[in-house]
This record gives C-alpha cells, sequence and structure tokens, in this order.
C-alpha cells in the first residue's frame, strides 16, 4: 500500500529528505551531508528517512525533488524549483509568515508569499556566493574557527568593525587583514555576520519588505546570521525548529496534493494547466484588456533590480 | 533541402560570422563592409556592390581588448575592441560606426586606432525622432554616408541600384516576418534558437542567397503540419546590439517556455520595417529610420510618440503571451535606463516578467534556470489560480 509522499531537496551541500503520510503529518525527516551535489548525500538522506518512518521506496505513492541537483533524481515523479518550494514549505511551517528568506549553501533568496504558498515576487542571489552559506564557510576557514562555532562566538563581539558584503573573495582578503591589524576574532566574525545581513537587507529591498517573516535554510541555525538580519530588517523573524527541511516539505506537500487531486499537479504536461492557461488567453487578444489583469491583492511577479 | 539542412547552413554563418564573410569575399569577389548594429541601413552597402555585414559579439573570451577598453563596457563593444586588437576585422574593407552609446563611441574609437588603414564611414545619426527637422538630419546623414561610400567605390550609386536592392532587402524582411508571424500562429515550430540564426544569418549573408534559402525553407514549412505546443508562451525583450546567448534561449525552453515574440535586435527589431520603394531612396531611408522606431521602440531614440512600455504590452497581447523575460546585457546604459518605466508598467498591469542581466562573461546557466523555472511555474499557477477564482 502506498501510503507516503516524499519531497527531497538536493541542495548544493546537504541534501534533505521529508517524508509525510496521506494525511499531511510528517513522519520522517533526514538531513544528510556530503559534499556538492552528491548522489551519496541523497541516498544517505533517503535512507535515513525511510529508517525513521520505518517504511521502504515501494510504500511511496509520489516524489517530489527540488534544490540544485532537482533533476538528477531519479526516483522523483515531479521537480519544482527551490524557490517554490521553500515558500510551501515555509508557509506550513508558519501559515501566517508573507515573506520567506531562505539563505542556504550556494543561494540565498527572499521569496514573497501569499497565504496559499504560492509565490508572488522573488530576487535571488545572483553569480556570486556574498550573502550565502559558502560565504561563511569560506570566512569560517580564514578564521579558523569551525562553522558550528563561528556563530556564538560572533556574538561576542565587542567592537563593530566593517567587511565587504559584495564578494566572497574579496572579504576573505578583508578579514585576513584585519586579523593582521590584531582585530579579535568575534569581532571579526561579527563583522562578516553582518555583512551577510546587509547583502540579505538588499536582497529584501529588492522584493519588498513585508511581515511577518520566516528564515529557513541551514543559515537560520546560525544565531549571529539571525540576530544581525533581524538587527538589519529591524524585525523579528520566525523560525522553524529544523528551518533546513523548508524545501524538502514543499515539495513533499506539492507530492500530497497531486496524490490527493491529480488535476493539482499543475506542471504536469499532461494535466488541465495549458488548458487553464489556453482558457485564460482566449481573450486576450486586441483590444481585449483584462486578461492578464491579476485580483488587487495579488501583487505580480517582477524581476529583480 | 529540408528544413533542418537550411536552419543548418544558415546556423554556420550566424555561429561564424566573420569565416562565412570572409569566404564570401573570396568566392563573391565583393568588398565587404562590416558595421555596427542597429540604424544602419545595409542597402546602401549593397547597392555600392558590397556586402553589408553586421559585427557580432563573438563567443571567445576578451584578452587583448582589456587594454584597450574598461571591463564596466558592456560585453558587445568589449568583444569588437578585443576582435579588433586580435586582427579580426583585418579583412574588411570598411567599417560604418554609429554613434547610439557611448559605449559603442568608445568601441568605435579603439578600433579606428587599430584598424588605421580600414576605410571608416562614420555617421552621426539624429537621435531626437520627432522633431520637425529630424527627416530632413537623418537624410542628410543618409547622403553623407551614401557620397563616402560613393568615393570608396570610385562612382557613383544610381537611385535605380538603391531602389532594386530595397527590394531585394524588403523581400527579405517580409519572409522573416512571415516566418515570424507563422511562430505566433502554431504554424511552424521554430524554437528562440532557430529563430535567432534566421535573423541573425541574414545580418552576414548575401541577401539574394538568403532570401533563396527563405523561401525554400517557407515552401518546406506550407508542407507540414506543426503540432500545437504547450507550455508558458513567453515573449523576449531586450538585448539590443548582441545576440543573446543561444544557451539562454535553450533554457528558457527547457524549463517549459515556449518563445513566442521577441523585440530583440537579432529578431523582431531588425526586421520590423521596410523601406518605401517608390520613392527618392534616400527620403524612403530616411523615413525608414524614423518609421522603424515606431514599429519597434528603441531606448537609444527619443520620439514623443513612441512608448516602449506600452508597445510592449500591445505585443504580449497580440502574441498571447503569458509572461515576458527581459534580457539585459550588463551594462547596456540605454536598457538600463528604460527598464524601470517597463517595470513599473508591467506592474501596474499585472503582467508577469522576469528581468535576467546577461553578459559576456556568463556561461553557466544552471542559477538562472532556478530563476526562470520557478518564473514559469508561477506563472502558470497564478494563471490556473485566477481561472478558479473565475
Amino acid at each position: 500500500m502506498k501510503s507516503y509522499v516524499m519531497g527531497i531537496d538536493f541542495g548544493s551541500t546537504t541534501t534533505k529528505t521529508v517524508i509525510l503520510d496521506l494525511k499531511g503529518k510528517m513522519v520522517a525527516s533526514c538531513v544528510a551531508s556530503k559534499g556538492s551535489i552528491s548522489a551519496e548525500g541523497v541516498q544517505v538522506s533517503m535512507d535515513g528517512a525511510f529508517a525513521q518512518a520505518g517504511i521502504a521506496q515501494k510504500d511511496i505513492a509520489r516524489t517530489v525533488s527540488t534544490g540544485y541537483g532537482r533533476r538528477m533524481i531519479d526516483v522523483a515523479d515531479q521537480s519544482y524549483t527551490e524557490i517554490t518550494c521553500h515558500a510551501r514549505g515555509a508557509i506550513a511551517m508558519f501559515p501566517e509568515a508573507r515573506l520567506v528568506i531562505d539563505i542556504g549553501g550556494q543561494d540565498s533568496k527572499v521569496i514573497a508569499v501569499s497565504g496559499d504558498g504560492l509565490v508572488q515576487q522573488f530576487a535571488m542571489n545572483d553569480r556570486c556566493a556574498a550573502g550565502t552559506g559558502k560565504f561563511l564557510e569560506a570566512l569560517a576557514r580564514a578564521v579558523q574557527v569551525p562553522v558550528e562555532a563561528m556563530g556564538a562566538l560572533a556574538m561576542s563581539s565587542t567592537e563593530k568593525l566593517t567587511v565587504s558584503n559584495m564578494c566572497a573573495t574579496f572579504a576573505e582578503t578583508e578579514v585576513i587583514s584585519l586579523l593582521a591589524e590584531g582585530k579579535s576574532k568575534p569581532d571579526v566574525l561579527g563583522a562578516v555576520h553582518a555583512a551577510i545581513a546587509s547583502r540579505t537587507a538588499g536582497l529584501v529591498a529588492r522584493v519588498g519588505n513585508r511581515n511577518p517573516i520566516v528564515m529557513t535554510g541551514g543559515v537560520a541555525k546560525n544565531h549571529a546570521a539571525v540576530h544581525y538580519i533581524e538587527q538589519a530588517l529591524s524585525a523579528k523573524m520566525l523560525i522553524a525548529p529544523d528551518p533546513q527541511i523548508a524545501g524538502a516539505l514543499g515539495a513533499a506537500l506539492f507530492a500530497l496534493d497531486e496524490v490527493a487531486k491529480p488535476s493539482a499537479a499543475m506542471m504536469d504536461e499532461e494535466d488541465g494547466a495549458d488548458e487553464a492557461m489556453s482558457s485564460a488567453r482566449g481573450c486576450a487578444t486586441q483590444p481585449c484588456k483584462t486578461a492578464a489583469k491579476l485580483p488587487a491583492n495579488e501583487r505580480p511577479l517582477l524581476g529583480p533590480m | 533541402m529540408s528544413i533542418e539542412s537550411i536552419l543548418g547552413t544558415l546556423e554556420w554563418t550566424a555561429e561564424n560570422s566573420l569565416a562565412a564573410a570572409s569566404q564570401w569575399k573570396q568566392a563573391s569577389g565583393r568588398r565587404i563592409v562590416g558595421s555596427f548594429p542597429m540604424h544602419f541601413p545595409g542597402e546602401m552597402a549593397h547597392a555600392a556592390g558590397c556586402t553589408p555585414v553586421i559585427l557580432q559579439e563573438s563567443h571567445e573570451p576578451i584578452t587583448v581588448g582589456h587594454g584597450m577598453i574598461y571591463p564596466f563596457y558592456c560585453g558587445f563593444t568589449r568583444s569588437i575592441v578585443d576582435q579588433a586588437c586580435k586582427g579580426d576585422y583585418d579583412f574588411l574593407d570598411a567599417i560604418m560606426f554609429g554613434d547610439h552609446c557611448v559605449q559603442v563611441l568608445g568601441a568605435a574609437d579603439v578600433v579606428r586606432a587599430k584598424l588605421p588603414n580600414t576605410r571608416v564611414h562614420f555617421y552621426q545619426l539624429i537621435s531626437s525622432m520627432s522633431d520637425p527637422w529630424s527627416l530632413g538630419r537623418a537624410r542628410e546623414t543618409f547622403l553623407n554616408l551614401k557620397e563616402g561610400l560613393e568615393e570608396m567605390i570610385g562612382h557613383s550609386i544610381d537611385d535605380e541600384a538603391m531602389r532594386a536592392s530595397i527590394r531585394l532587402f524588403n523581400r527579405n524582411r517580409q519572409m522573416l516576418r512571415k516566418l515570424y508571424e507563422m511562430r505566433r500562429a502554431g504554424d511552424a515550430r521554430l524554437t528562440a534558437r532557430q529563430m535567432q540564426i534566421l535573423v541573425k544569418s541574414s545580418m552576414i549573408m548575401d541577401k539574394a542567397e538568403h532570401n533563396r534559402l527563405l523561401e525554400e525553407l517557407l515552401a518546406e514549412f506550407d508542407k507540414t503540419r506543426a503540432t500545437a505546443q504547450r507550455g508558458v508562451r513567453v515573449y523576449l525583450s531586450g538585448h539590443f546590439c548582441q545576440a543573446p546567448k543561444t544557451g539562454v534561449l535553450d533554457m528558457i525552453e527547457e524549463c517549459g517556455g515556449i518563445v513566442v515574440d521577441d523585440d530583440l535586435y537579432h529578431g523582431q527589431r531588425f526586421i520590423s520595417t521596410d523601406v518605401d520603394d517608390s520613392i527618392d531612396p534616400l527620403d524612403a531611408l530616411a523615413k525608414w529610420y524614423l518609421e522603424r522606431n515606431l514599429k519597434v521602440p528603441c531606448p537609444t531614440r527619443v520620439d514623443q510618440n513612441a512608448d516602449w512600455e506600452n508597445y510592449l504590452l500591445d505585443a504580449m497581447e497580440r502574441s498571447r503571451a503569458d509572461g515576458m523575460i527581459v534580457l539585459m546585457a550588463k551594462f547596456c546604459e540605454p536598457h538600463m535606463y528604460y527598464y524601470p518605466e517597463i517595470k513599473e508598467a508591467f506592474e501596474k498591469r499585472g503582467v508577469p516578467h522576469l528581468l535576467i542581466e546577461t553578459e559576456h562573461e556568463l556561461n553557466s546557466f544552471e542559477a538562472l534556470r532556478t530563476r526562470v523555472e520557478t518564473f514559469l511555474e508561477v506563472v502558470k499557477r497564478q494563471t490556473a489560480a485566477r481561472r478558479i477564482a473565475a
């Protein structure tokens, strides 16, 4: 009997798996870290989740994948981007949230969401790793502090220093020169977290600040990052007990939708989405001016400036 | 020839523009006149017995060109300078420069310095398009250009030769527009990459030869019935001087978008307007220059009667597009200057759009893919949600 659905978030540094029963109750979640885009990580994460739930692959009715490696997962029936899935997962964790800040290993993104978990607007870091987990990893290495310890150390900072928020490589050079000037590790790390926060504030500005804000992704587990981002935004953020699994949870929820109501598989080429779009387009020929209008409370999707 | 082999021939030309032009020069004995993109009437060089070739951004990494131009110039100008420094333009008989933006002007200066023995025709077209004197000034510039060409070939270009070239070029534009129309209507399945190949090759290949291939292609499409395509109908806007990387176009379509229309220079912008072949050719070209800015507004020109954002909204309705993807070449000042107006107008109308900044050095599309895929997912979900609400 296939009585479960699975969401897999194949990220750049970790893989997260969430299994839900068909009522939507989470029965397992597992985070595995096996290096960049690692198929082994996917297997470890899935096996961990199966073991927790006491089930096997044959019990899974539908799997949705997300994350950087989303198209590389053979067991997935469908894949959506991590932006779509993080929005859905974050709203499932905190239904009142209207803005999601997700800082993962490779990407950082800010997503404006509606109450039903649909993405309204988003902004994402461009090519540079500044403002991502990679940025923290690189700078932890420069300061020679384990990544897990850097947050606590940064919280004990007493002197305000500045590190550039534009480029991880430049920031590393700056960190080394600050250390050479005799600045303390906590102060330097405080500046590193402040740099991440100012970069995030820039992304939030692109989308437009809204409240309440929920933060997801691995970096949300770092207290100093949360503290500095809250300071930069002058707002408290909602943080789930396990913020890393938001994307996998969102993916699992989409899988659940699609099992419950196959027509909900909107992205499938075989389903009703194209038909829906064709009928919505129907009156879009001239001189119709109404076809593309959204309801008054819904903002259109915009590109980042 | 089959559709595939015609497109294959055109693709080779589009992707190897200088090699194709050089081969043509050897085979035909014609002079090759390289020109900067956007506003140069190739008809005139053709009537002078030359083959006009619009200079293209190369895929090569920029190396020696770095010594001549700042890294904050757009990829197109940096690439043009780099190609000039590497000697790629040595086979050209002349180069036509325009001054449609400051960066292009800088590139022109470097090319001039690097190719002292190549004849340069510099033209400064009026950019204020709706003044009482605009038409006269445009005509004057085209007359200067004609005189420069006449000096190069050693005899005058007669009006009948100009009209013959105008007719040949009109025919080319008409056939390309027909292909666009067929794609919009779903009668011809042409990807964004293929559409770019069709237009880009027209900027390089001998026009009579290009027309012959287009005629064959149209005949082939008439014979086949296109199957309906499913997905999000996408309108592409932006990218002036340089062609967007075909990898970006492929990526958009791999993510589930169907590109149905565009205002790209390597697209509709290049072929939008015909030249009147019944009046004085210089009058006709001046008229063409002003008219094409009304057909597809250009952010480097100023016309009280042209409004790019309204043009885009209307064009999207005409092509029944669900969303627009704006391709903005990094450091393209005219585009950056106008984009906020487009953003505001689209936001007001509630039409989804996504901005993608492109650059010469960008070769990895994975992070872009996430943004494009999300955009298309959102457009689908919003459309479906609207339908349920209705």
